[in-house]
């Protein structure tokens, strides 16, 4: 399973992996070095920390799972792509990817989330047809996850990109209630047996913050119930509730 | 990682032409039009993943179709007197996000094209791109060759409306540099054995930073490249186009300050003989004008 840590949307993919990490009890076993793939002119740091690109992997041998958190890279996509593959089928024998991706939606917070799905080879899809997974349909610039299966693909390893709706206004920060979905779908698809009542609270606590902004603020309130009934917002708007609720939930 | 035939086809001797894409298109669209003129035959490609990001993807109804990368293909032809192989790449592989090749990978893609240069037998490799020089684009642009021999000058000095660098009168020697794979791709030739040649058309300094194409360059290097294989090749179709683009230019040009289009227009006079040079506040003008890439690129004076 893989998760990117950049540009991650709802903070989906690296908060899958942790959780995972933490309840399977996974250990880390492995590292890909970050030079030659990321720019190395200087230091990103954020929420004044020194930040590292980590491209990282962990064993959970009780359930038969690889697991991979990382940036995505700046350069040499290619060969990056075919080392994560070449360590897990190498080494392990991976027969199957998944990758784990938040996708921004229009639909609001208060409807359910839907998890699409790409598939890179149809028998997966046909095993997978009674998870009410909905399949997307789509052109345009890849993802790294889509080039990731498009390489699996190359080397007969089956492989799924879940891609987990998540409000675009949640987009910068968490959003427990898409985290949890394709945590449910992972519990039911690999019988881990995962407690997810933690997300009930972190969703119920979001939500109860996101109502008494809407109290507070009528703009907000109209903006959101316009997304409830399926009307589109013009940029302005969009901008102001994304940066109302970003900092709503900073607190 | 390599290159991909589609076919192996017994070539003689052949030439090879190669366009990636630089300032004002010039040399690809030289090279893209030659190939459309002879009607060359697919012959193969290098594959793309381990040189670009790919394009596009294509999902339909959650099954991942296809993932576009841009396209390095050979194209050939047997013309009566001499074969011929073409070079097209959609994108120079750069690094870093500069827009001009550089570095390991740039170096990997050109010595790819040389391998397959070598393959065919291929007597000649020849490069196409822009010359930024101090003309003016009322006047027919030359064509401005850089060699990998000394042997080769006698044969350019052939060539109508075309110059050395040398002769060019704005560069001490004949120094410079040809940026990107355009001229890394000579480098290797060279260092390969194999002759070559890049052949650059003219474009006034000022619109080097433009994004539309510079036709008449490209009609330039095209007649260059008839010479070369002593064919005629019918360039009329490209009239609306130099028409086109050349009504954008002259906008541009009616728009400047009066004094800046008198030291401009100088050039005219002088462009055969000892150019003119385009003050500081002048270019900054004209800088002004275009929204220009941010990386430095294509064939400049040093």
């Amino acid at each position: 399973m893989v998760g990117w840590q950049t540009q991650d949307i709802g903070k989906l993919g690296s908060r899958v992996i942790d959780f995972l990490i933490e309840r399977l009890g996974g250990q880390e076993i492995a590292e890909i070095k970050p030079l030659g793939f990321h720019a190395f002119a200087g230091v990103r740091f954020k929420d004044d920390l020194v930040q590292v690109p980590q491209s990282k992997f962990w064993a959970c041998e009780k359930d038969n799972l690889l697991l991979f958190k990382s940036d995505e890279p700046a350069f040499e996509h290619y060969h990056f792509l075919n080392l994560i593959l070449d360590f897990a089928e190498h080494r392990y024998q991976t027969k199957e990817v998944y990758t784990l991706n938040g996708a921004t939606s229009y639909a609001p917070h208060t409807l359910p989330r839907r998890i699409l799905t790409v598939f890179n080879q149809p028998e997966l899809k046909e095993s997978l047809s009674g998870f009410g997974l909905e399949a997307m349909t789509w052109e345009g610039p890849p993802a790294i996850s889509s080039y990731l299966l498009w390489v699996a693909k190359r080397r007969s390893v089956s492989g799924v990109s879940l891609w987990s709706q998540v409000p675009f206004y949640l987009a910068a920060r968490e959003d427990p209630q898409a985290i949890k979905l394709t945590l449910s779908f992972l519990n039911r698809r690999f019988d881990f047996d995962l407690n997810l009542k933690r997300f009930d609270r972190e969703i119920q606590d979001q939500n109860e913050k996101i109502a008494d902004l809407r109290e507070e603020d009528a703009e907000i309130n109209k903006y959101i119930s316009m997304l409830e009934s399926g009307m589109k917002l013009d940029e302005e708007e969009q901008l102001k509730l994304v940066k109302q609720v970003y900092e709503l939930l900073e607190k | 990682m390599g290159i991909k035939l589609y076919t192996e086809p017994q070539l003689e001797k052949p030439l090879m032409f190669v366009g990636w894409p630089g300032i004002g298109k010039i040399g690809i669209m030289a090279v893209n039009i030659l190939r459309d003129i002879l009607k060359a035959e697919q012959l193969g490609e290098i594959e793309s993943w381990d040189f670009f990001y790919p394009k596009k993807v294509s999902i339909r109804d959650g099954l991942l179709e296809d993932l576009d990368f841009p396209s390095n293909k050979f194209y050939y032809q047997r013309l009566e007197k001499q074969d011929v192989i073409f070079f097209i790449g959609e994108e120079q592989p750069s690094e870093r996000e500069r827009v001009y090749a550089s570095g390991e990978r740039a170096y990997r893609m050109a010595n790819l094209v040389v391998d397959a240069a070598l393959k065919f037998g291929c007597q000649r490799v020849y490069t196409s791109g822009a010359c930024v020089s101090m003309t003016h684009h009322q006047i027919k642009p030359r064509v401005c060759a850089v060699l990998s021999s000394e042997h080769l000058i006698e044969e350019v000095k052939k060539y109508s409306n075309t110059v050395l660098m040398s002769e060019l009168g704005e560069r001490r020697e004949g120094e410079g540099t040809i940026t990107g794979l355009n001229g890394l791709l000579l480098a290797v030739a060279k260092t390969r054995g194999l002759e070559s040649m890049c052949l650059m058309g003219e474009i006034p300094d000022w619109l080097s930073g433009a994004s539309f194409p510079y036709p008449k360059a490209s009609r330039s290097v095209l007649e260059v490249f008839a010479e070369i294989l002593g064919i005629a090749i019918d360039l009329n179709f490209l009239d609306n186009m130099e028409t086109r683009i050349g009504e954008i230019i002259e906008g541009f040009y009616e728009k400047f300050p009066p004094e800046l289009k008198e030291e401009y227009d100088q050039r005219k006079s002088l462009a055969r003989a000892e150019p003119g040079k385009i003050t500081i506040q002048a270019q900054i003008y004209i800088d002004d004008r275009f929204q220009k890439g941010g990386d430095e690129g294509g064939e400049r004076p040093i």
